[in-house]
């Protein structure tokens, strides 16, 4: 900052040498320093409006500039050193009396809290004031000896004047130990004391002074363990807080202790957060935020985890007590809690997934212990129908399948209470979202009729009739997220298959759009390859329509160019659905019936030609094309003439009917037609001359012969079911006051019966082992060879979408390939594994 | 932090005057002789001074000359504080030794 520029061409100006200001010795010293000592005397006496500072600061400055710099650092620490000893501590020690040091350190407890306060305040008021008349002086004389300051601090590398002398503070006052006899303490020890007396007491409901506390507090940080100042040796960090964080502990332990005799988790919900927001603002305001890390973890560990278990488990007030009466505010504050603890909510995810799983399993009770009555009662249901009672076994149908209706809506209703939950209290966090995903899952994949209820419940929706028009598209897409939980999709499809195809044979379906609609919200759910095989329905359909309606047209060019069976195509129309047979369920195929003789029904004469002229017209063009008829699914729509009988009456004349019938049912009914109206066939009779498989053949004339309404065919014995050896006759004298007749044929949706549904688990489980099967010899035809557990391991991996495949099935269908010497066992690497021959 | 030691508190005033040991007086601005932790620390109300109760510093080691270009350093200083590329004050080479030593004196380094 300082230039000067020289004339070179002028004899420059002489430099003044400055005035000498080294002269004097030691003397010189003694006097400046004396008057200094004065000086100082008179500030820590609060004397100092007289002084100049100019004077004090040229003395301290000239002491310097004499190299005397060390000394007047050595004798300023030795003045202050005896500075304390003389002023200050007698001051201190006046404040401490032996009643004090008992109420503090606790010793003897008879002194009263109030009387504690009291005395505390007064020696920590003390305390207070002498360090801060001793920090004004020392900022005083700091700023006198700031030029000796500059030298020692850079060339002897001395801490500051100031630091120094509040590093004295500390160890000729808070260090030292008060009394001459007695106890081993030091002042710093009391100040710990009544510190964490008086929050105690506050922490109680008593009111403190704060702000003696906190400059307290700001004296323990502004001094440190060494005079080197390192941010961590602060004494407060050192001397105060780990006492006061090990007194607080054990204050929080007992409370919790207090708070859980109380059996109150709301109680103690509010009470921890009230807690946590009090040590907060009491580091703010009473103590140095500091330590609001530390004491926010004692009161967390202490008040909320230590006992949180037991709390949660409460019975009339724990979590489950909290779910279930919907106290949200007392959830969202432990979702806080729990929250500050541990972001990944360890405790809180635990007990939500074991709560979610209690009431899956409660919903799960309550349909078991409806359904178990219905079992038995079908069990009846099924000998009475064989007994020809069909009524109480659809009741008891009906009533099973209300009960997985219900389970379905009772677990869509809990999963909306605990988004609901989620939503409100939980912040939408996403841990607790997955938790509860994974718990749905889990209870849902307990169960094992699981795929088969929540495709019947679709099935209600979907169904015609059963519920208006309402909007059910909400409601099928919660249906979709339970079909993600499930794990073992591949029986859902099967179940939703098998009800998708018997709505759109029986043209159930209440809107094709929906239906359609709900397949494409699957498949963005689920999976393309899910959800292929129900398009692949949607589409036989759709083609079957056009089939139809070009048969039609064929029909009616042919008429007038060929002769004679032309007629009979005339009188029966065809409605036929060309399904392609990987995409619709096995049993309403035909396929797998396990009778054996299913293959070739008898058909009427007429229905034959029918057949016939449709086989013509569809191969026409679709070389190579088998079609296989599939009667059991099939309903006919036949008139039927009775005679008349009687001169009056209603039988006096001839009455014309439409019956809707099965195929069956037709073929049976057409039958009669043959014979004379009179003559009885026996069961076995029937079922020699149509070949219908017995099941079928007893379904059929179920739905003909026994419901009045629908009484076709005649029976003998005259009872409520239908018995090999029976004989049956036509009802020449059925009268009906309604022209259309429709016989039950169809089975509604409904739960299947255990038989039922050990025969599609086994159906299922065989699909299951072919699948492994293929997916083992993918993996191996690609691999060549692979160590046992990685095989495993993949098969698992590549067939997880679908469901979840079982260990011995996977070693099994290992077994069966090594037989068929597809794969051979071989060691890699000393660890079991299989090598690919062919 | 502390009570005044004097009782009645002296408001700030908006120049002080800095006097030689010749007697020349020389008056600035408070605000531009903070440069100076020594005059900082002279004129600190808390500390309260003699020289903070009368804004007057008077400087027995140091001759008007020498003096007059402190007060225009300081006065340099004010202006030019937040400023970049600032033409350097002129210093006459023959007082040039005594203004370093009024300089470290002062603590302006």
């Amino acid at each position: 900052m300082l230039s000067g520029k020289i004339n070179n061409a002028k004899p420059g100006p002489r430099i003044r040498p400055p005035r000498r200001v080294m002269t004097g010795g030691t003397s010189e010293f003694e006097t400046l320093w004396q008057m200094l000592k004065s000086s100082f005397c008179d500030i820590h006496n609060k004397n100092a409006s007289a002084l100049a500072f100019e004077q004090l600061y040229r003395a301290a400055y000239k002491i310097v500039l004499k190299k005397k710099g060390s000394v007047l650092w050595q004798q300023v620490t030795e003045f202050e050193t005896e500075w304390f000893s003389a002023k200050v501590m007698p001051i201190i020690k006046t404040l401490i009396t032996a009643k004090t040091i008992n109420a503090a350190l606790g010793e003897v407890s008879e002194v009263s809290a109030t009387e504690r306060r009291n005395l505390g305040e007064k020696f920590l008021k003390g305390l207070r004031d002498t360090w801060e008349e001793h920090q004004t002086a020392m900022n005083m004389i700091t700023d006198i000896l700031m030029y000796m300051d500059r030298t020692m601090v850079t060339d002897a590398r001395k801490p500051s004047i100031f630091t120094s002398s509040i590093g004295l503070y500390r160890d000729n006052v808070l260090l030292a130990n008060p009394t001459e006899h007695g106890a081993e303490y030091k002042v710093c020890a009391l100040v710990n004391a009544v510190i964490i007396d008086m929050i105690n007491m506050e922490r109680r409901g008593d009111v403190i002074d704060r702000s003696l506390i906190r400059s307290i507090c700001a004296m323990l940080e502004n001094l440190h363990q060494t005079d080197e100042e390192k941010d961590d040796e602060r004494l407060y960090l050192v001397v105060f807080e780990p006492h006061y964080i090990e007194e607080s502990r054990k204050f929080y332990a007992n409370e919790a202790q207090i708070m859980l005799q109380k059996q109150n988790c709301g109680a103690w919900l509010r009470h921890a957060e009230q807690r946590l927001k009090e040590e907060e603002d009491r580091c703010k305001t009473t103590l140095s935020t500091r330590s609001s890390v530390g004491i926010t973890e004692v009161v967390e560990q202490e008040l909320v985890i230590r006992h949180l278990d037991e709390f949660l488990s409460l019975d009339r007030t724990g979590l489950g007590a909290m779910i279930d009466n919907d106290k949200r505010d007392d959830l969202s504050i432990l979702y806080r809690l729990l929250l500050r603890v541990d972001s990944k909510l360890p405790h809180l995810k635990a007990a939500i997934s074991k709560r979610v799983l209690e009431s899956g399993l409660e919903i799960e009770k309550a349909v078991g212990n409806m359904d178990l009555s219905t079992v038995s009662n079908q069990k009846d249901g099924e000998e009475a129908k064989a007994s020809s009672a069909p009524k109480t076994g659809s009741a008891a149908a009906q009533q099973a399948t209300s009960s997985a209706l219900k389970w379905v809506q009772d677990v869509l209703d809990l999963r909306k209470r605990f988004r609901m939950m989620l939503q409100v209290c939980f912040d939408n966090n996403s841990i607790i979202e997955s938790a509860l995903a994974k718990s749905f899952a889990d209870f849902v994949n307990l169960f094992p009729r699981a795929s088969e209820f929540i495709s019947l419940y679709i099935d209600a929706y979907m169904k015609k009739g059963t519920r208006g028009s309402e909007n059910v598209e909400p409601v099928l897409e919660e249906a979709i997220v339970l079909i993600n939980h499930i794990q073992d999709r591949d029986l859902f499809e099967r179940y939703y298959q098998k009800h998708l195809a018997r709505r759109l044979l029986n043209s159930k379906s209440e809107s094709t759009e929906l239906e359609k609609w709900f397949i494409n919200a699957m498949k963005q759910q689920v999976g393309t390859h899910f959800t292929a095989k129900f398009e692949g329905m949607f589409k036989d359909m759709s083609v079957s329509q056009d089939l139809r309606t070009n048969y039609k047209e064929y029909i009616a060019g042919l008429e007038g160019k060929i002769e004679p069976p032309a007629s009979s195509y005339k009188k029966i129309e065809l409605a036929i659905n060309v399904l392609t047979s990987n995409n619709w369920p096995a049993d309403s195929m035909g396929r797998n019936q396990g009778d054996g003789d299913n293959n070739d029904v008898i058909f009427p004469e007429d229905i034959q030609k029918l057949q016939n002229s449709f086989l013509k017209y569809y191969s026409n063009g679709r070389n190579g094309r088998v079609l296989t008829w599939v009667p059991s699914v099939g309903t006919a729509e036949i008139k039927c003439i009775f005679p008349k009988l009687k001169e009056s009456g209603p039988l006096s004349k001839e009455r014309r009917y439409d019956l809707t019938v099965s195929t069956y049912g037709m073929i049976v009914i057409m039958l009669f037609n043959d014979i004379p109206d009179d003559e009885w066939l026996s069961f076995e009779e029937i079922k020699e001359r149509t070949n219908i498989p017995a099941n079928d053949l007893h379904r059929a004339l179920v739905g003909i012969t026994i419901p009045p309404k629908s009484r076709i065919l005649l029976k003998e014995p005259n009872t409520k079911s239908i018995k090999p050896g029976n004989k049956f006759c036509f009802n020449s004298s059925f009268v009906s006051k309604t022209i259309k007749i429709k016989a039950p044929t169809v089975n509604p949706s409904r739960v299947e019966s255990r038989e039922e549904r050990k025969k599609t688990e086994d159906k299922n489980n065989e699909t299951r082992a072919n699948a492994c099967s293929a997916a083992l010899v993918r993996i191996m035809k690609q691999r060549k060879e692979l160590t046992h557990t990685l095989l495993t391991g993949e098969v698992m991996a590549q067939l997880s979408s679908r469901f979840c495949p079982d260990i011995p099935i996977i070693k099994q269908q290992i077994d069966g390939l090594i037989t068929k010497e597809y794969l051979e066992r071989m060691d890699i690497g000393g660890v079991p594994g299989y090598k690919y021959l062919a | 932090m502390a009570e005044p030691t004097n009782g009645s508190q002296i408001p700030e005033t908006k120049y002080i005057t800095l006097v030689s040991r010749d007697g020349f007086e020389f008056v600035v601005p408070r605000e531009a002789t903070k440069i100076s932790p020594a005059i900082t620390g002279m004129l600190d109300p808390l500390n309260n001074f003699k020289e903070a109760q009368t804004a007057r510093c008077t400087f027995e080691e140091i001759n008007g000359i020498v003096l007059e270009k402190v007060a225009e350093y300081f006065q340099y200083w004010y202006r030019n504080k937040d400023q970049e590329d600032v033409a350097d004050l002129e210093i006459p080479p023959e007082i040039c030794l005594e203004v370093l030593m009024a300089a470290d004196f002062l603590g302006l380094t």
